[in-house]
């Protein structure tokens, strides 16, 4: 048994094994996110929302998820028919292969790689292509002015994240992400670096196209933004895919401020329940601002987004980023 | 670590980005109180340049000697001069932006770390960081397409020499595993011989610096460039980097490449030639002055270029001595062409001298001593600079090489005679405007120099001197 | 094995790809070509071991470059015909040129050496025990700061001429002040209200409707995210 497992077919079946362990979980999550979402804004805007399909609606998913099976394909005559179909897979498979290196807890990363936060940034800073082919590829004005918006949109936010990840990978010396969340085993680090977290959190809403962020899809002046002329299943992988990205950067955001798999405290009651428990519970509560986010805010208008993103952002997380420097230099703390 | 060695360059490189704060900041447009502070900070770096030790520095990437002392005060000098010929004519042309001083001397910093360059990396880094503020000044008036134009086709020919010059040093890295200039010459100083990677290798580089000089064969963009540019940009274009590169190229031929001299003597030769060629007869036909200078400068960077060719320490010191010269002749006849208005309109056709003895007799005969002394008519400053260069050639046994420089003197006698004759024979044009005072004073200065200079030209002699000495040394 | 297997795979699309960029008939496709190439010398990248390179690559070519390339590409509308007229009135030429560099290439590949001292002069070679990232960090602010600075000084050129040759200050626009906005006070009631009470009950002070002869349909709540389904 040791022989095979050693071997290159058993290596191959050991790593198969640990992706569907990691992405079925995942992908249930999605399923379920689209309900809590729909049922936090209700409750927000005090209606029941969906509450139909099953005990307390929560087979609605699948009910949607056959609707979008039976319904027809439709792709535009004027379409790029290659690039059309390829656009939503490709943000789907990046939402799902950034999950290759998300610690859920010590040991468990299915590639622990040295510079996992890098691999990560760099499947995010990807994520643009499937919007802005998408919108290309669908000849359409609407489709093309949300690609537009969103290509201009998650550049200039990812800045901003950059510098973020730089400012906690000062304070961890390693580009490796589980070592990233040992760094914080004592003090989590949204609270010495609270006001990065919170610049975080706000790029993270941008990046994935969220709310108050949304102008890419912009329903009220972009009938639906780039993916207008989508439907049936490949518009339901761009549906599956900005969930996944959400799921994804509150694991990120986890892993970066919320100390990844770590119980608050170190103490009993505590540090009986694994470390994955932890690790969902924090995305779930950051997935629960993201909704929270979305059923308070108003959407942003696009020169104040910019505005945002090149003239707030940009100089506040440089300045924070020189003063955390200056600070572990000096302190001594600056990790070798 | 030695940082301090490299103190002119910081401090430069910091000025220049207190300038650029300091104009950015305020709402009002600061174009005059930058480019008096740029002026001012150039000439500091050059004070400090004077005071510099000598040694390499910051990893071997950097090397101060006489030699660069020399080339850098040259081009601090240039580019000074440069930006107090932009001051009148780009308030009146509605180019008084504070970007421009910044760029000009950040694009100083880059001719300083060219000419420091001890290090293939530091060598295109250099280049890099002059060239890039080059094509942004070329098309600095974007309204105008002449301008546009100038900067695009620049940048365009000017990434294809980077390109060249890129592919050429990695041959030389592959041969030798290391970039340093000192290393690089032990390494090919071994007696096995080198392969001929490394032969292709040092022409693609020399190649990438003669675009930069503009040397035949790749001056194709100079008459266009020079003519587009902003005035004051093209007195800037002709003097500050043509004396960084040349001295990129000096350095880089005899130091690292120093005992491939029999490979590379040849191109340098064939370079020289063909820049006096071309620049002595291409520029008989222009009506247009920038593209008569344009010609010129090619037909310049030949005859200095005669005294690499030829290698020796005399050789060397006539190059030097040749570059000084040039730029200031060269600022002083730009700032007449800057000062060439009429009715508020900037004009530069030759004809637009005509007649220019009888109404502004000051402008005519410093226009006039700087032609004269770009032909070579004794005793002005410029017949000494190519005295020198001949005399290095025939000396080294060059015979040719004299011979072709001082025909094709004669010949472009012709049109530098010609400009005066029609300054002073012709039917006036029409009175062009008084010039302003900083033009004035930069044409008296220039002009004085290139007048008396066969006076006094031990000093400047005896500094061409050392600095030969330091690099051969 | 699998490594070399690896490398020619990815080394392979690597050119077929670069010939793509050149040869594709779409701009677009074009720069998507471009991006493939870009993934496969990451890839080439990683199998050499250098994971950092790679993925930096990555960010910033494809991440960053790249995609401002399409944007400009998509937004132009190039004639491709019109640019292949120039193309092959100079394409003898330029074969001509390509042609004598490649017979070039080919003499130095066949004739070449290296230097006696070449193998111990190769800069900054990596010691097993730390981590690329690790060792470029070592040395690009020690070794090579003077470069690295350098570098950093031509982009904030770059960024310098980008503006001064784009940037317009067109009369008359007006600017949001937001700070002035946000302060603001006096027109924005803020008043607790009790959850499930009627706008009706509690009395609230509303605008008078400008045009009384056509009521507004009140959009019935959660129409905010009617995008999605």
């Amino acid at each position: 048994m040791d022989g095979f497992l050693a071997s290159p077919i058993g290596i191959l079946a050991i790593t198969v094994a640990q992706t569907l362990a990691l992405l079925v979980p995942v992908l249930i999550a999605v399923a379920y996110l689209t309900l809590a979402e729909r049922k936090v804004l209700a409750a927000m805007q005090l209606r029941r929302g969906p509450n139909v399909v099953g005990p307390f609606g929560l087979l609605q998913p699948f009910a949607d998820a056959l609707k979008m099976l039976m319904k027809e394909t439709i792709i535009p005559s004027g379409a790029n028919r290659v690039l059309f179909i390829l656009a939503p897979m490709l943000l789907f498979m990046l939402a799902m292969i950034a999950w290759a290196v998300i610690p859920v807890q010590d040991g468990w990363a299915i590639a622990d790689i040295n510079v996992g936060i890098l691999y990560l940034f760099a499947v995010s800073s990807l994520g643009v292509y499937g919007i802005i082919i998408a919108g290309w590829a669908s000849n359409s004005k609407y489709a093309f002015l949300g690609a537009l918006r969103s290509a201009a949109q998650m550049v200039s936010y990812e800045v901003s994240i950059g510098f973020v990840i730089v400012t906690v990978l000062l304070c961890v010396g390693s580009l490796n992400l589980s070592d990233v969340v040992r760094a914080q085993e004592r003090v989590w680090f949204f609270i010495p670096l609270f006001p990065m977290f919170i610049i975080f959190f706000i790029s993270a809403l941008a990046e994935t196209n969220r709310a108050p962020f949304d102008l890419p899809e912009g329903e009220s002046e972009l009938v639906a933004g780039f993916f207008v002329e989508y439907s049936s299943m490949s518009f339901a992988l761009f549906f599956l895919g900005e969930y996944a990205n959400m799921i994804l950067m509150s694991a990120l955001t986890t892993i970066l401020f919320l100390g990844g798999w770590y119980p608050p405290v170190h103490v009993v009651p505590f540090t009986w329940i694994p470390g994955f428990v932890w690790f969902a519970l924090k995305i779930a509560l950051l997935l629960f601002v993201f909704i929270w986010v979305r059923a308070t805010f108003p959407r942003y208008r696009y020169d104040q987004l910019m505005r945002l993103g090149w003239k707030v952002f940009l100089p506040f997380s440089l300045v924070w980023l020189v003063l955390t420097a200056a600070v572990l230099k000096l302190t001594g703390w600056l990790p070798a | 670590m030695s940082w301090t060695l490299a103190l002119p360059e910081l401090v430069l490189a910091c000025s220049g980005l207190v300038l650029l704060l300091a104009g950015v900041i305020p709402k009002q447009e600061t174009f005059f109180p930058i480019t008096m502070g740029a002026i001012g900070a150039l000439l500091v770096t050059a004070v400090l340049v004077l005071g510099q030790g000598e040694g390499t520095a910051l990893g071997g990437h950097y090397v101060a000697d006489a030699f660069s002392g020399f080339m850098k005060i040259l081009a601090l000098g240039a580019a000074a001069l440069g930006l107090l010929l932009s001051i009148d004519f780009n308030e009146k042309e509605g180019l008084g932006r504070f970007e421009f001083p910044v760029l000009v001397l950040f694009a100083s910093l880059g001719a300083m770390v060219m000419i420091s360059a001890n290090d293939l990396m530091a060598l295109y880094l250099g280049l890099e960081l002059l060239s890039l503020p080059l094509y942004v000044i070329a098309a600095f008036n974007r309204d105008n397409a002449r301008s546009s134009e100038a900067g695009l086709k620049y940048f365009v020919l000017g990434a294809l020499a980077s390109g060249l010059l890129l592919y050429g040093t990695t041959l030389v890295y592959g041969f030798a595993g290391t970039t340093n200039f000192d290393r690089l010459a032990d390494a090919f100083s071994a007696a096995q011989g080198v392969s001929a990677g490394v032969i292709v290798g040092v022409v693609f580089v020399i190649a990438g610096l003669a675009f930069k000089v503009s040397a035949v064969p790749f001056h194709m963009w100079t008459p266009d460039v020079y003519e587009g540019a902003p005035t004051p940009v093209t007195a800037y274009f002709a003097s500050a980097p043509k004396v960084a590169a040349i001295a990129l190229l000096t350095r880089v031929l005899l130091g690292p490449f120093g005992d491939l001299a029999a490979q590379w003597q040849q191109v340098i030769l064939l370079i020289s030639f063909g820049s006096m060629i071309l620049g002595s007869f291409a520029a008989i036909g222009q009506i247009n002055l920038k593209r008569l200078m344009a010609y010129s400068s090619i037909g310049h960077v030949g005859y200095a270029l005669m005294g690499l060719a030829v290698g020796s320490d005399t050789g060397l010191r006539g190059l030097l001595f040749y570059m000084a010269i040039y730029v200031f002749m060269n600022v002083g006849a730009f700032a007449v062409l800057v000062a060439m208005r009429r009715q508020g309109r900037a004009v530069e056709q030759v004809e637009d001298l005509a007649g220019l003895a009888r109404t502004d007799l000051g402008m005519a005969l410093w226009m006039a001593a700087f032609m004269f002394s770009m032909a070579g008519i004794p005793p002005l400053a410029g017949f000494f600079s190519k005295l020198y260069v001949f005399l290095a050639a025939v000396q080294g046994g060059f015979w040719t090489l004299a011979v072709v420089g001082v025909l094709t003197s004669v010949v472009s006698a012709y049109y530098y005679l010609r400009v005066v004759k029609v300054m002073f024979f012709d039917q006036p044009a029409g009175a062009l405007d008084r010039a302003p005072a900083s033009l004035t004073i930069v044409m008296a200065g220039t002009g004085l120099f290139t007048l008396l200079f066969g006076l006094f030209p031990a000093p400047l002699l005896a500094a061409a001197q050392a600095a030969a000495a330091a690099l051969l040394g | 094995m699998i490594a070399a297997l690896a490398f020619y795979l990815f080394a392979a699309i690597l050119i077929a790809s670069a010939v793509m960029v050149v040869t594709a008939r779409n701009p677009v496709h074009s720069v998507l070509f471009l991006i493939l190439a870009f993934f496969n010398a990451a890839a080439l990248f990683l199998i050499a071991g250098a994971e950092f390179l790679a993925m930096t690559l990555v960010i910033v070519y494809v991440g960053a470059v790249a995609v401002l390339f399409l944007f400009v590409v998509m937004m132009l509308d190039i004639d491709f015909a019109r640019l292949r007229e120039g193309f092959q009135r100079y394409a003898p030429v330029g074969a001509v040129i390509g042609g004598i560099l490649f017979l070039e290439l080919l003499l130095v590949v066949g004739s070449w050496s290296f230097a006696d001292q070449a193998e111990d002069l190769r800069l900054a070679p990596i010691t097993g025990d730390v981590t690329n990232a690790q060792a470029l960090g070592r040395v690009i602010y020690t070794d090579y700061v003077y470069l690295f600075q350098t570098a950093g000084l031509i982009l904030l050129v770059a960024m310098i001429g980008a503006i001064v040759l784009t940037h317009r200050q067109r009369p008359g626009t007006r600017r949001q002040n937001i700070a002035a906005q946000v302060n603001r006070s006096g027109s924005v009631l803020l008043e607790k209200v009790p959850s499930g009470a009627g706008i009706a009950t509690l009395g609230i002070r509303r605008p008078p409707e400008p045009e009384a002869e056509k009521p507004k349909v009140t959009h019935e709540a959660g129409h905010g995210h009617g995008g999605h389904h």
